[in-house]
């Protein structure tokens, strides 16, 4: 009996050290959520991030590794963020071409818009009596999930609630958005893309490009500059207000 | 596919050795965005490889932020204390963001056309 079961034993303890076993739950786990959301026509509920972010922290749950030792693993996941980031110039230069005479009104647009949710995600919070911790990873959370989690770093408040605020916007962005703009008789593609790819981020965008090529372009853009504009402004805006 | 990575890396690095040196307030990466775009508009296209890798990580760039998430684990009792302040915050902010943007070009957009 012993015997048969030392190497099993042993297997898990070489798995469970190494960084494979994170990796493998990582990227199993999300390829379950993205098989799903494909078959559901790329609902919006059914958010391949959500799921594999709830199995995941389930099963290092269930199985009672310490946080640090998944991420020990799943760093080399993590690392990408920031290429990732560098790869959204491609997008913004490709809508570019169709920025000619826009490029004020969407400026402006992108700077007011990403005051309202700011403004208001961190007011609410507070008012309700959020904590400190949580209060402060609201201010990055209008910005896609990658600029996000530097901003975080930047401002010092916690990059993990901060990538999972902003996961949560971009579900729930990418799910109300048509309803909003249908409620506000908003017609051109390209505003509906600007406002949704501010509003919902990475998905947003998934969700303009199913509807629309115009939309999706814009979506892209919209969302990379807003994460540029973010970037550069918020560490200024916060050290203002935090002295 | 190699040659895409190997391209973004350097721009990475790039931004990354500018941000220590330089401008510590902006993230490394956000400024090795704007180099590439900088170098993208004066080359006037993207070259295959480049975009290649750069379209299959705009399709998966949820993947990438799942190690952070779940991370979540460590403030789950934080959370659950404020579920009602998390909830409304963001409902309402996300609300108000898309629907403040898409006012806002709509004025322009309407100021355009009757001018």
């Amino acid at each position: 009996m012993m015997n048969e079961r030392l190497p099993i034993a042993e297997i898990w303890v070489y798995l469970s050290g190494s960084p494979l076993f994170a990796l493998i739950l990582t990227l199993a786990t999300y390829q379950l959520g993205y098989t799903l959301y494909v078959k559901a026509n790329r609902n919006p509920i059914v958010n391949p991030v959500a799921i594999s972010v709830l199995l995941a922290t389930f099963c290092i749950y269930a199985i009672d590794m310490p946080y640090q030792k998944y991420f020990e693993g799943a760093q080399f996941v993590h690392f990408l963020l920031g290429t990732a980031t560098v790869a959204l110039a491609v997008p913004i230069y490709r809508g570019c071409s169709s920025l000619k005479g826009k490029l004020v009104p969407m400026t402006l647009a992108l700077l007011i818009g990403s005051a309202v949710s700011i403004g208001s995600a961190v007011s609410i919070a507070s008012m309700l009596g959020a904590g400190d911790n949580i209060v402060g990873s609201m201010y990055a959370k209008s910005v896609t999930a990658p600029i996000a989690m530097g901003i975080a770093e930047r401002i010092h408040v916690s990059p993990t609630l901060t990538a999972v605020f902003t996961v949560a916007t971009g579900m729930l962005g990418a799910i109300l958005a048509p309803f909003i703009m249908n409620f506000l008789r908003i017609k051109p593609w390209w505003i509906r893309g600007t406002a949704i790819g501010v509003g919902a981020h990475g998905l947003g965008i998934t969700r303009a490009f199913s509807v629309n090529e115009e939309a999706g372009t814009y979506a892209s853009m919209a969302m990379g500059l807003n994460g540029v504009l973010s970037a550069v402004l918020l560490p200024i805006v916060v050290n203002y207000l935090r002295s | 596919m190699i040659n895409g990575l190997v391209q973004l890396l350097i721009w990475q690095g790039l931004g990354e050795l500018v941000s220590i040196l330089l401008l510590p307030n902006i993230p490394g990466p956000v400024l090795g965005l704007l180099f590439l775009l900088a170098f993208l508009l004066v080359k006037g296209e993207v070259n295959q490889p480049l975009g290649m890798v750069a379209d299959s990580f705009r399709q998966h760039l949820g993947l990438l932020f799942v190690p952070a998430s779940v991370g979540v684990i460590l403030f789950l009792p934080d959370l659950k204390t404020h579920a009602l302040a998390v909830t409304a915050a963001l409902l309402i902010s996300v609300v108000l963001t898309i629907a403040t943007t898409a006012l806002v070009l709509k004025f322009f957009a309407k100021r355009a056309h009757d001018e």
